[in-house]
């Protein structure tokens, strides 16, 4: 199979989750484990308690405003950091690309902002002022620039300007050095001599061309190309390569009588000979023609010159005006007239001096190839005005006079260079061209995108490299952005302060003053982070373990091909977004929360800490309702009409608890259809919920949540079971919405070609629950329905079973064997202890103070090596101290570092790779329990840190080598019960190849399944019963007891021992590794509504037979009634049997479909059709079938009244009383376990007070016990229906197969241990142990009989009967007395006590 | 008494009182620095004369956790 595997873009192997990145990161966002109600960093742990540990960065495709820089800016980078205050790092970002940021930060055109998706919310973020701000806040000089050494090739490059500039920069950078070429006496370029100083003052080109010839970088100015100086003339003085960026100053014609004329000037020699000077000829009244950014300049360097009237005479509407719309006001309010729609035509001269100008009015038509709609002249509309100087300033070219004879270069029709498009290389070799010159007049970040891109190909060049390789531009079409989000507040953009229009008169100052600085970073903040991670690369330098680096930086999505023989998918569900649903205002009302937002509310690692309030005001709520079924069981408003099956029990938990944290009186109404409690103690806790906890259940469907007006509370407005209508306000309104499957995982299983049931859940076999239809792919959790945690976990062991059922012939063929070292013998000597301090980075050394805790460490006792480290766990660090053990001939060693849940067995291995048993370790716990917990206190915490490494030293002193004894594993497995849970083990065990015993009491297998009629899918049970108990009989691993029972049972884990008793008095003794208890249940004997007094009153499962026999009668019947709850429910067995609704309705339909005028009638609390099961009782209520509602405590009456039966009972909807005569009634009678003590006992399992098995742990543990090698499935564990039951004898299988495949099992050397001479065979260890481990040894033993003895292979190491041990005869090893009173001694020292 | 920071001595069973005081440090959760944490297999393990003993040698309380 291929995946497609995403990076990280962190390496999970060198990462520690110390958080040092997390506090660099300057890139937060909604944290959306917790709902959104907190906020994380883009580089982060999706939760605390994650796994893998590591941290990973969330990236999206570059930020738009990155891909609109010609340069390729790290936009989104240097904003944020500008949103820090860290200057030098938003400039090093810049510098990257552009080595003139306080240049670029006031005059780039930012095309960057146009493409700032901030713009959806109101306006763009101020990109280019945050470059200037950066400038400004920190001088680019001091920025460090990293140069490779120099080379010996130099490179010649034609003109000072931004792309020559760039060039030089980027030369350097590679270590090649430049001679810069300048024509005229000053560098700079356009950005000189064409630019006004009040917008960019010189002090600003100066400073950052000094950075650039700081670098090594040569500047002559005054050497222009030409016949002194020509393109050859570089290559015969030694320069390897050349670079002509010599721009476009040369001004363009407007065509037309007179502009040569004795006071006409070209704009750009205006501009020139203003900015070099500081002087130029201006007229009193002046006409400026064009409406690019040169004429703005020249306008409003005329006005400061001391020009009357400045007029701009433009051919088009201010709309079509290329110049910026802010250059455009700004000159507009220095006093700058500006004439649209209209053209020059005539230059009119009074003794050959300009004295006038005839313009035409212009009208704008069809738009032309620039998209700008194409002036044309009205014809008569001449009219004349009066100037002393004209400044045509309509564009400019390249002046190439000096290069024309240089040969192998190519020129355009424009008089621009031709160079490649890709490498920039001319025609020439060697030979390359950028900036204005080659595209023509364009910006200054286009000109220092040429220059970088042809310092790129000149390297190349030099290196003798393909120049074009991997270069082509590569374009997304569809680029993927985080969203902006819905509820992101507008905010203003930053402006920059100016000086007045007054101060501007008469000087050239700037006159935009740069933002203020708290100012501007606020205005960072306004960045969307549209990409996420920004990049500035703090992660990297924050990161003291190399886990990320610019290489892990750069990781890209992989594809990876994986041989399998089968494939599980577990894709899970996402919940239902009731944004959706307006009625309930979700998206309007803050206080109108989803369930799993509660839960993060309600959560001690949440957002407040467990505290229950309100996020949007903090008040602590003292009403809230749960609204069930809120994206489940509605056609009308969204499309799931299944049922989610966990959002009853979990609105239940989550009132409970709520109640619980709000410590008082809160009020807790769930609204709700049905009650569906279902599981296993689900209803006790229901009960429990009502009865005890005061949570109010009201079953009313809400239809609309309504604001109150005036406060921030809600109305919810509901009818009672009388019809009274009441309206009821809260405070905080729950939706407890349910299960989908993604659509993500929709088109997963398109690709797959698997099938889906109609609510996209994956479409499963009942009797192959877990099977997909396409053969290999199995299924488990969500996706196979909506479901809870423990039938997940049983469904997940069962697709293992069905996955590696197929996969037996591989099993361990791809295991490694461990090389192993031989142990040193430490008994008998002196402790030699070695003690590791770990710094963590400083995780642990930023708080504690190291180096003294490990001086402290040296002067305790048999203390012989103490040592730091930067971090314990890396690998190097592991050799080293497994290297100090041998070489200090350490026999005890202490790591004081991180916790010991996670890395005591890295330590261990460590010990183990030296030579050292594992237990003679000790850890001390001086990050998690430390240094991460009183960062505010190092003193105390140092302090800490130095008690528990003595309290570790004390402990570790006592510690002995401690031995991990393997067992055999039997390999035959013992099944009671051949049931279909218990078939369904045998099964799968024997196509494994396990010898399978099961053992069953009565005469047949197939058990309570065998009177089942049809599944809830409608197929019959009979033929695929067949099919299994067929298998069972054939299969050679599998031996079947018929009428046989369990009488004694032996042994433990992997040894069992165990006596079948026959009906006929005969025994076998049968060893076996593993057992499997699958005893089942039976349906419950009525001893209500006339049962037995009428043959009309029958039992569910009577029906069954009926229905299976083919009983014609059924046919005839002109009513049929089915009660439901007979025995669940009540007091006396307060469950729910789980099948009996899907059953009754079932069986409802069958009778119906016979015959369709069948009155059937459905009489029933709270009906259970959990999951897809729901459809059935929708298609059941369409087909007719009355569904009439009763309670508890008003039950139906059933009389036999003149040989009618007839129901009595109270309908709660019309509130009347009914009475119905029926031919039929079917009972849904209760489904009880096959309860047996005996059975408990010699397996030291336990049983609960309904009967049922008790299983290791109630989600995580369903389908094992706490004994060891002891497993549940079927109705002993619960009432479930067969594709349910089905399931669980896979659990079983594969639970089982975890430790049959094992050969042999290991004990722990933490065991408990007796002293025989010690005990006074109390049994109080055997009655206190959970596990069975303790036993007397037998009375006729010849040493100790009848004294305690511990089974190290059953023993957990609890340390249970060590405390209830009177006589003080067991020891826990590596807990024992000694080593935990040794630390509580050493403590007494560590408080100052 | 303002000033009195009680010494307490914790016997904190591995499986989830340590797990949770680990996962208070993940969270970085602040507390005062005068408690000493000393893990045990399960609160099974604990015996009263821990309890005594740490009383003895003078902390001021005493917290079992499992």
């Amino acid at each position: 199979m291929t995946l497609n595997r995403e990076p990280r873009f962190v390496d999970p192997s060198k990462c520690t989750s110390c958080n040092d990145c997390v506090d660099v990161c300057p890139v937060s966002l909604p944290n959306e484990y917790d709902q959104g109600f907190s906020s994380r960093k883009a580089i982060y742990k999706q939760y605390a308690q994650a796994i893998p540990g590591a941290y990973m960065v969330e990236k999206a495709d570059k930020a738009p405003c990155r891909l609109a820089c010609p340069a390729g800016l790290n936009v989104q980078g240097y904003v944020q950091m500008a949103g820090q205050g860290n200057y030098q790092r938003a400039l090093e970002i810049i510098m990257e690309d552009l080595p003139l940021p306080g240049v670029l930060g006031r005059v780039c055109p930012h095309g960057c902002e146009d493409a700032c998706r901030r713009c959806e919310v109101d306006e763009p973020v101020a990109i280019c002022d945050l470059k200037r701000l950066a400038a400004d806040q920190f001088d680019p000089r001091q920025v460090k620039i990293d140069c490779l050494p120099v080379r010996d090739e130099k490179v010649a490059i034609i003109g000072s300007g931004p792309a020559g500039l760039s060039a030089a920069y980027q030369l350097i950078r590679k270590g090649i050095k430049s001679t810069i070429f300048e024509a005229l006496p000053e560098a700079g370029g356009m950005l000189r001599v064409g630019i006004p100083k009040h917008r960019l003052p010189r002090n600003i080109i100066d400073n950052e061309i000094e950075l650039i010839t700081n670098l090594g970088v040569e500047l002559k100015t005054n050497t222009p190309l030409g016949p002194e100086l020509t393109i050859d003339d570089l290559f015969s003085r030694g320069y390897k390569a050349v670079y002509i960026a010599i721009g476009a100053h040369k001004g363009v014609e407007l065509g037309i009588a007179g502009e040569k004329a004795e006071g006409a000037c070209q704009g750009v020699d205006f501009l020139r000979e203003a900015n070099l000077t500081g002087q130029a000829e201006v007229g009193k009244n002046v006409a400026i023609i064009g409406g690019g950014n040169v004429a703005i300049d020249v306008a409003r360097s005329a006005v400061r010159m001391g020009a009357e009237r400045v007029t701009i005479i433009y051919r088009r509407t201010r709309a079509e005006m290329p110049a910026w719309e802010e250059e455009i006001a700004a000159c507009e309010e220095e006093g700058v007239e500006i004439t649209y729609l209209s053209a020059p035509q005539e230059v009119l001269l009074t003794d050959g001096r300009v004295t006038g100008l005839r313009c035409i009015r212009m009208e704008l038509t069809e738009p032309d190839s620039s998209g700008r709609k194409r002036p044309v002249p009205i014809p008569g509309s001449e009219y004349d005005v009066e100037i002393d100087q004209l400044i045509p300033a309509i564009g400019q070219r390249p002046d190439i006079s000096a290069l024309q004879s240089t040969t192998g270069l190519g020129f355009t029709r424009w008089g621009t260079i031709e160079v490649d498009p890709v490498t920039w290389a001319t025609g020439r070799d060697g030979v390359f061209a950028g900036g204005d010159v080659q595209t023509g007049p364009s910006i200054a970040i286009g000109a220092i995108a040429a220059g970088k891109e042809a310092a790129e190909s000149i390297v190349r060049y030099l290196d003798g490299r393909d120049m074009a390789a991997g270069r082509e531009p590569v374009h997304r079409d569809d680029p993927v952005y985080r969203p902006v989000p819905a509820d992101e507040p507008p905010r203003a953009r930053a402006r920059m302060p100016e000086i007045s229009v007054d101060a501007r008169r008469g000087n050239f100052k700037e006159v935009a003053l740069g933002l203020e600085e708290e100012k501007g970073r606020a205005e960072a903040h306004r960045c969307i982070n549209c990409g996420y991670c920004c990049e500035c690369y703090q992660c990297v330098d924050a990161c003291g373990h190399n886990a990320v680096t610019l290489e892990t930086h750069a990781e890209q999505p992989v594809t990876e091909t994986l041989d399998v023989g089968s494939v599980i998918l577990a894709p899970g569900f996402e919940p239902f977004d009731p944004s959706v649903l307006d009625n309930y205002n979700y998206s309007h009302h803050p206080n109108v929360i989803t369930s799993l937002e509660l839960e993060r509310i309600l959560s001690a690692t949440g957002p407040t800490g467990g505290h229950l309030v309100r996020m949007s005001d903090m008040k602590e709520p003292k009403k809230i309702a749960w609204l069930q079924c809120i994206g489940s069981r509605d056609m009308n408003r969204c499309d799931n009409a299944y049922c989610s099956s966990v959002c009853c029990m979990y609105a239940i938990k989550e009132a409970v608890v709520a109640r619980e944290h709000a410590g008082g009186d809160l009020d807790c109404a769930v609204f709700y259809m049905d009650m569906r409690t279902h599981g296993k103690d689900f209803e006790r806790f229901f009960d429990k919920a009502r009865e005890k906890e005061g949570v109010r259940f009201i079953r009313s469907r809400i239809h609309t949540i309504e604001p109150v007006a005036g406060s921030n509370d809600l109305s919810l407005r509901y009818q009672l079971d009388d019809g009274q209508s009441v309206t009821e306000t809260f405070d905080l309104v729950v939706l407890s919405v349910g299960m989908q499957t993604p659509p993500e995982v929709v088109e997963l299983a398109r690709k797959l070609d698997i099938e889906l049931t109609k609510g996209n859940f994956c479409k499963t076999p009942t009797f192959d629950p877990v099977a997909t239809s396409r053969p290999g792919i199995f299924v488990c959790g969500a996706f196979q329905g909506p479901r809870d945690i423990p039938q997940a976990v049983v469904d997940s062991s069962a697709a293992a079973a069905a996955a590696g059922e197929i996969l037996v012939s591989a099993r361990h063929s791809n295991t490694k064997a461990k090389e192993v070292v031989p142990e040193t013998n430490v008994i008998n000597e002196r402790p030699r202890i070695g003690v590791f301090v770990c710094r963590c980075g400083t995780n642990i050394a930023g708080v504690v103070n190291v180096p003294e805790v490990t001086e402290y460490a040296k002067t305790l006792p048999y203390v012989t090596y103490a040592a730091d480290n930067l971090y314990s766990c890396s690998q190097d660090t592991q050799d080293t101290i497994s290297a100090i053990i041998r070489k200090e001939r350490l026999n005890r060693v202490v790591v004081a570092a991180c916790t010991p849940k996670t890395h005591e067995p890295l330590f261990q291995e460590t010990l183990v790779n030296a030579g050292l048993n594992k237990y003679l370790f000790e850890m001390c716990n001086i990050r998690n329990q430390d240094s991460w917990v009183h960062k505010n206190t190092p003193e105390l915490a140092t302090e800490k840190a130095k008690d528990l490494i003595r309290m570790g030293v004390s402990k570790v002193a006592l510690m002995e080598p401690l031995r991990e004894t393997a067992f055999e594993v039997n390999q035959s497995v013992l099944i009671i019960g051949g049931g279909v849970a218990g078939l369904t083990v045998a099964n799968n065990l024997g196509r494994q190849g396990y010898d399978t015993h099961i053992v069953e009491k009565s005469d047949q297998l197939g058990g309570q399944a065998l009177k089942v009629y049809q599944t809830a899918d409608g197929k019959p049970v009979a033929p695929k019963l067949r099919e299994l108990v067929r298998e069972a009989t054939e299969n050679d691993h599998i031996t079947i007891h018929l009428q046989t029972e369990l009488t004694d049972v032996d042994g433990f884990v992997g040894n069992f021992k165990s006596t079948l008793t026959g009906n006929g008095g005969d025994e076998t003794v049968i060893e076996h590794g593993v057992a499997v208890i699958a005893t089942g249940g039976q349906p419950d004997t009525p001893a209500e509504y006339q049962y037995g007094k009428d043959p009309r009153v029958i039992t569910s499962l009577v029906l069954d037979q009926k229905l299976m026999a083919g009983d014609t009668g059924l046919n005839q019947l002109n009513t049929a009634v089915f009660i439901q709850c007979v025995g669940s429910r009540q007091p006396d067995r307060p469950y729910c049997s789980r099948v009996c609704c899907t059953h009754s309705i079932d069986n409802a339909l069958t009778l119906k479909k016979m015959n369709p005028d069948m009155n059937v009638y459905i009489l029933y609390r709270d009906i259970r059709t959990y999951g897809e099961r729901e459809y059935l009782y929708k298609e059941a209520r369409e087909k007719g079938v009355i569904f009439i509602r009763y309670s508890l405590d008003a039950k139906p009456q059933v009389a036999i009244e003149e040989g009618r039966l007839n129901i009595k009972l109270a309908d709660p909807i019309l509130g009347l009383p009914v009475q119905i005569s029926t031919d039929l009634l079917c009972l849904a009678t209760a489904v009880i376990p096959n309860k047996s003590d005996k059975l408990a006992n010699l397996f030291k399992v336990t049983v609960n007070d309904d009967g049922f098995y008790v299983e290791r742990h109630a989600k995580l543990g369903p389908s094992e016990f706490a004994t060891d090698g002891v497993y549940l499935c079927g109705l002993a564990h619960y009432p479930k229906p067969i594709d349910e039951a089905v399931a669980q004898g896979l659990a079983v299988a594969s639970r089982a197969v975890t430790l049959l495949a094992r050969d042999k099992i290991y004990t722990s050397g933490q065991v408990a241990q007796t002293d025989p001479s010690l005990c006074s065979s109390c049994k109080v260890c055997v009655s206190v142990c959970p596990y069975g481990a303790p036993s007397l040894t037998p009375e006729d033993a010849r040493f100790f009989p009848g004294t305690a003895e511990i089974n190290p292979v059953l023993c957990k190491g609890c340390g249970l009967c060590v405390a209830s041990c009177r006589s003080g005869a067991i020891h826990l090893k590596g807990f024992d007395n000694d080593q935990i009173f040794s630390q509580i001694f050493s403590i007494s020292h560590a408080l100052g006590m | 008494m303002s000033e009195w920071k009680p010494k307490i001595v914790a016997f904190l069973c591995n499986w989830c009182s340590y797990g949770a005081a680990d996962l208070a440090g993940v969270s970085r959760m602040e507390y005062p620095p005068h408690i000493r944490v000393i893990r045990i297999p399960c609160t099974g393990r604990m015996d009263p004369k821990f309890a005594l003993a740490a009383l003895r040698e003078g902390a001021d309380g005493v917290w079992v956790s499992g």
